[in-house]
């Protein structure tokens, strides 16, 4: 397994996904649409997922002081660093691998979902590259009654496309286009939407 | 429910009456009482000399000082650098019923540096007293509340100093506390040993504030005192009329607060500068050289008044500079938080012990007993409370 960093811990879970908590997000991570990972079933597999929505929780302190102009950065900094007002970051799962058997990743729903604070890692370049290798986990998406499919599908096919090498972007979005033309042949108007947002 | 709310409809009727009442009569003898102070207006000596005659008899009042009594200052300007920092504490009273015969202290504290772009420092120290030492007095009786309250003022003002000596040289620095600096415990101490004792660790605390170079101050929110009250009333007896009878009642200004008194403070402004007259004052905290001087301040903002009153030692009243500081800082903390400083909301934030966090505490030491191999239980009454009191139902009858 690569070594990847923790972002978060799990807060909760179920089989189509699950949330984890975290402190203020450094720029690089979490990211609407980046690939992240989670251990289960004893560290027996690794669930991976997309991040569908980041929340940013508030309460009754945060309230008051919105309101007050020229806030002293010392304040917010206070808020943002100290008190760690929980930021949740839903994940929605689209597939898994043994860590056991040494084969490659299933694109479907794993059988047993990540447990209270497990730890949520980011996905590596080389691991985002083997799982988008094969576009079966695009239908999960689409399938997905929670996630904003559309928006989730064109932005992580573009981290992905950024994860390779810059010769094979177009190939990567065009095979990409191919399979969601397959996936989406009843629903052209839907179909050219995304198409666009994902063109090269 | 126990609780049948329905028997108290009428109570509460009678209740909200009994305020509003009170209100109208307390309205209708403020400005008698206000008109009282602005003739006061800057003590004389006749004043002065009732003051000395109702401080032999333990007289709880406000002594003036030289600030006209009616004074409002105007709100200092805040610097471009300050820092502010605040303590708080929580504990766990011992509890017999409990698994084990213990208390918790907890002090919460936070360093706010005004004018850097850094997130404050906050800190949080547990500790936990179980030796038979800790727990019972000489006597062999259990530690007193009143102790432990103390113990935890005390580390409240530790903290402080100990804050101040690394920020004090960086900056101008305030030190708040969540309450008046005269300790609780010099009127509720069950022995004099043991009130000398905290005090004079007291003492010496604010003697290493002041060293330090910081201002220390105690903030108290909504004062219900009537220390300046008890002025008014002095100065309205004749000098021959002063007696411990007379000071007690308060005749006209019955039932009036010092908070009333300045409501016509605006928002920002302080009033006078008093010395508390309290005995312990008088006979501790003066012969220290801390002698604990009050004023009130309008912490609100226009629509919204917010009174306070503020407990400096000498050395800060005295101060223009530090004195101007803890004005001026204070209200800059109530911003944020519409009429208490913001330090003091976190530093309690940070010392809370919660109702689950005792949970868990527990928990943990019931964990440590088992492994010794004791059988660790609450008393059966204890049990009885978590049996009847978390999911309790009612049936129609």
């Amino acid at each position: 397994m690569t070594e990847t960093t923790t972002i978060g811990r799990l807060l909760r879970s179920s089989t189509t996904g699950y949330v984890f908590g975290c402190a203020v997000p450094e720029p690089e991570v979490p990211l609407f649409g980046a690939f992240v990972k989670a251990p289960a079933q004893r560290k027996q597999t690794e669930i991976v997922g997309l991040i569908y929505n980041i929340a940013f929780e508030d309460d009754p302190f945060v309230r008051q002081m919105v309101a007050t102009p020229d806030l002293d950065e010392a304040y917010i900094q206070d808020q943002r660093v100290n008190r760690q007002v929980p930021i949740e970051v839903s994940v929605l799962a689209v597939g898994y691998r043994s860590l056991t058997n040494g084969h490659g990743f299933v694109y479907s729903l794993p059988p047993q979902p990540p447990i209270t604070l497990d730890r949520i890692s980011s996905c590596s370049g080389e691991e985002v590259l083997d799982f988008t290798a094969r576009f079966d986990y695009l239908r999960l998406i689409l399938d997905s009654p929670d996630a904003p499919a559309d928006e989730l599908i064109a932005t992580s096919l573009h981290h992905a496309a950024a994860m390779r090498p810059a010769q094979d972007r177009t190939f990567f979005l065009r095979e990409a286009g191919k399979e969601l033309a397959r996936l989406l042949n009843r629903d052209l108007a839907r179909l050219e939407n995304l198409l666009r947002r994902i063109k090269p | 429910m126990a609780l049948e709310l329905n028997k108290l409809t009428h109570a509460v009727e009678n209740l909200s009456a009994s305020a509003a009442q009170r209100l109208t009569e307390l309205a209708e003898r403020l400005p008698m009482a206000q008109a009282t102070l602005k003739a006061i207006g800057l003590a004389d000596d006749e004043l002065h000399r009732k003051v000395q005659a109702a401080l032999k008899f333990r007289w709880a009042g406000a002594i003036p000082t030289a600030e006209p009594v009616d004074a409002a200052f105007p709100l200092p300007p805040h610097p471009a650098r300050a820092t502010v920092i605040a303590a708080d504490g929580s504990q766990i009273y011992p509890d017999r019923h409990g698994i084990s015969l213990y208390y918790l202290i907890n002090i919460g504290s936070i360093i706010f540096r005004h004018g850097l772009p850094l997130a404050p420092s906050t800190a949080s120290l547990p500790e936990v007293f179980f030796e038979d030492a800790d727990l019972y007095e000489e006597d062999g009786g259990q530690i007193p509340s009143v102790k432990i309250d103390s113990e935890r003022d005390l580390r409240e003002l530790a903290a402080l100093a100990r804050s101040a000596a690394t920020e004090a040289p960086a900056a101008p620095t305030v030190t708040l506390l969540d309450n008046g600096l005269l300790l609780y415990i010099t009127l509720q101490a069950p022995n004099q040993k043991l009130s000398d004792a905290v005090i004079e660790a007291y003492l010496d605390q604010l003697t290493a504030l002041r060293d330090s170079g910081a201002a220390p101050a105690g903030v108290v929110d909504r004062p219900r005192a009537a220390s300046v009250v008890r002025l008014l009333r002095l100065a309205a007896l004749a000098e021959n009329e002063i007696t411990d009878a007379e000071l007690r009642a308060l005749g006209a200004f019955q039932h009036l607060t010092d908070a009333l008194l300045f409501n016509f403070l605006q928002p920002g402004e302080r009033s006078a500068l008093f010395v508390n007259a309290s005995p312990a004052n008088i006979d501790n905290y003066q012969r220290r050289g801390h002698t604990i001087y009050l004023f009130y301040l309008n912490a609100g903002r226009p629509g919204k008044d917010s009174l306070l009153r503020v407990e400096v030692p000498e050395w800060v009243a005295k101060d223009k500079a530090k004195l101007d500081l803890v004005h001026t800082a204070i209200v800059e903390q109530c911003k944020v938080t519409d009429g208490f400083p913001y330090v003091l909301m976190r530093a309690h934030e940070l010392a809370v012990v919660t109702m689950a966090e005792r949970r868990e505490f527990d928990q943990m030491v019931t964990g440590a007993l088992i492994r010794r191999g004791l059988s660790p239980s609450v008393s059966q009454k204890a049990q009885g409370k978590a049996w009847t009191g978390s999911a309790k139902r009612k049936y129609p009858r």
